[in-house]
């Protein structure tokens, strides 16, 4: 299961912005890994991050962690391990690039050390803790509302779509045949989805609105809203927190700064 | 930004996700990701379209669970550019002009996604594409080409596939809504 898992491990503890600084140093820092020894140290890193999490979290975050990175640890034996450049050596029966097996291990080791730590932070990260920590923070309303308010309209549009699907095949609309007919098909779909979204933006502008959601600062329809919102319960952040995410940052650069090094040496 | 812009981006984000399901029904060979971020470009603006692009790609992530997709963000970001540019420049007021401007779109984003599929992922990226990245390569081309022949085939497809789209929606816009967007008339 992809999302959030309650529980009461370190991880559910800390501020929202240590586990998603936590999950990007692991995101930027992969791509500055480039030797296999390197990147299998990243993919026990990012395990235990999401051992940080307790059982529960390791669990829902495992497992597909590595259902995703699967087809892609298979499509990169394929293209480098098979096809990759001479000399070979032997894997049992068949005969793999060396040279592309280091690289699959490499680019493998990446996506899979990206995915578990992104699915930690999002089975450890509670959706409203981190609109609280952003508006506590003194984010723009705009930001906060397209992370919390996206989500929510989604299923709704899914769910459109799908009346929509159906109502026009029950006018006659064949969804088969050549690629040419079912890109015709596109259009009768589409249309009456999106152009009715947008003939219900101005209603979605005045119930914001009506709610105070404008900023003045920004200028907001209407302007109702307070240049600041207050937090009701602002996740709590400490000086501990606030040096991990510096020291992660640090980190970062560095690996960066090593990597670009020693490709010039 | 005001609130219309936000509530525009909502909706571009919410196409982009979506349109990918009735492609995904029509067994269509495109993602058609980027409608959305190429709607809002032509409706309001490159920050909003810009905005629409990124919070696409995380929304894609997270709904996915495939994090490591995140640098293609790039890619919305040169789409929502070129698309804004190109409904400045009427791209958008017939299929005749919205063709050209959709292939000159899959070169550029093309030229962007292949760099980072090749030197990030090692060309194994999205299904479709590492498929035909495959049998380039298994046909004797080396990788890079291989990477690039693959970026280039999808996405001049893909994004001429969009623009025509998008041109269609905004032709079909009724007289009263489509007066609500001033940037339209520019």
């Amino acid at each position: 299961m992809i999302g959030y898992v309650a529980g009461r491990s370190i991880l559910h503890r800390a501020h929202p912005y240590t586990t998603l600084a936590l999950a990007g140093a692991v995101l930027l820092g992969a791509f500055a890994m480039t030797r296999p020894l390197q990147v299998g140290l990243l993919v026990l890193g990012a395990a235990g991050f999401a051992a940080l999490g307790g059982g529960a979290t390791l669990r829902s975050s495992a497992k597909p962690a590595l259902l995703l990175a699967l087809p892609i640890w298979v499509l990169l034996f394929v293209l480098h391990g098979l096809l990759g450049p001479e000399p070979r050596v032997f894997f049992g029966p068949v005969r793999l690039s060396a040279a592309g097996i280091a690289t699959a291990l490499v680019l493998g080791g990446r996506v899979t050390a990206i995915v578990l730590a992104f699915l930690t932070a999002l089975a450890t990260t509670a959706p409203h803790r981190l609109v609280e920590a952003m508006t506590a923070g003194g984010q723009p309303f705009g930001r906060i509302f397209l992370l919390s308010s996206t989500l929510t309209v989604l299923p709704r549009m899914r769910e459109r779509a799908a009346l929509i699907l159906e109502a026009q095949q029950c006018r006659g609309l064949r969804l088969g045949g050549s690629p040419l007919a079912r890109l015709k098909a596109l259009g009768p779909l589409a249309l009456p989805l999106v152009l009715g979204a947008l003939a219900e933006v101005d209603e979605q502008v005045l119930a914001l609105d009506a709610r105070g959601a404008g900023d003045r600062r920004e200028g907001g329809e209407g302007g109702g809203g307070a240049a600041r919102r207050t937090a009701l319960d602002p996740p709590r952040d400490s000086t501990a927190q606030r040096v991990v995410r510096w020291a992660l940052l640090v980190l970062v650069l560095a690996a960066y700064a090593w990597k670009f090094r020693s490709m010039r040496g | 930004m005001t609130l219309r812009d936000l509530v525009l981006i909502r909706l571009g984000v919410a196409v982009n996700l979506v349109i990918g399901q009735i492609v995904a029904a029509l067994l269509l060979p495109v993602y058609l990701d980027s409608v959305g971020t190429i709607l809002v470009a032509a409706l309001v603006g490159p920050r909003a379209a810009i905005a629409a692009g990124l919070v696409s790609q995380v929304l894609n992530a997270v709904i996915s669970g495939n994090f490591s997709w995140l640098p293609f963000g790039l890619v919305q970001v040169v789409i929502a550019l070129y698309a804004t540019a190109a409904a400045r420049l009427g791209a958008f007021r017939s299929y005749a002009t919205a063709v050209p401007a959709g292939l000159g779109m899959g070169l550029v984003a093309a030229s962007c996604s292949a760099p980072i599929s090749y030197f990030l992922f090692g060309g194994v990226t999205a299904g479709g594409v590492t498929v035909v990245t495959t049998v380039v390569r298994a046909l004797g081309a080396p990788l890079g080409v291989a990477v690039a022949s693959a970026s280039y085939a999808t996405d001049l497809l893909d994004k001429t596939i969009a623009f025509v789209l998008v041109t269609l929606l905004l032709r079909s816009l009724p007289r009263t809504l489509a007066t609500r967007f001033p940037a339209l008339a520019r």
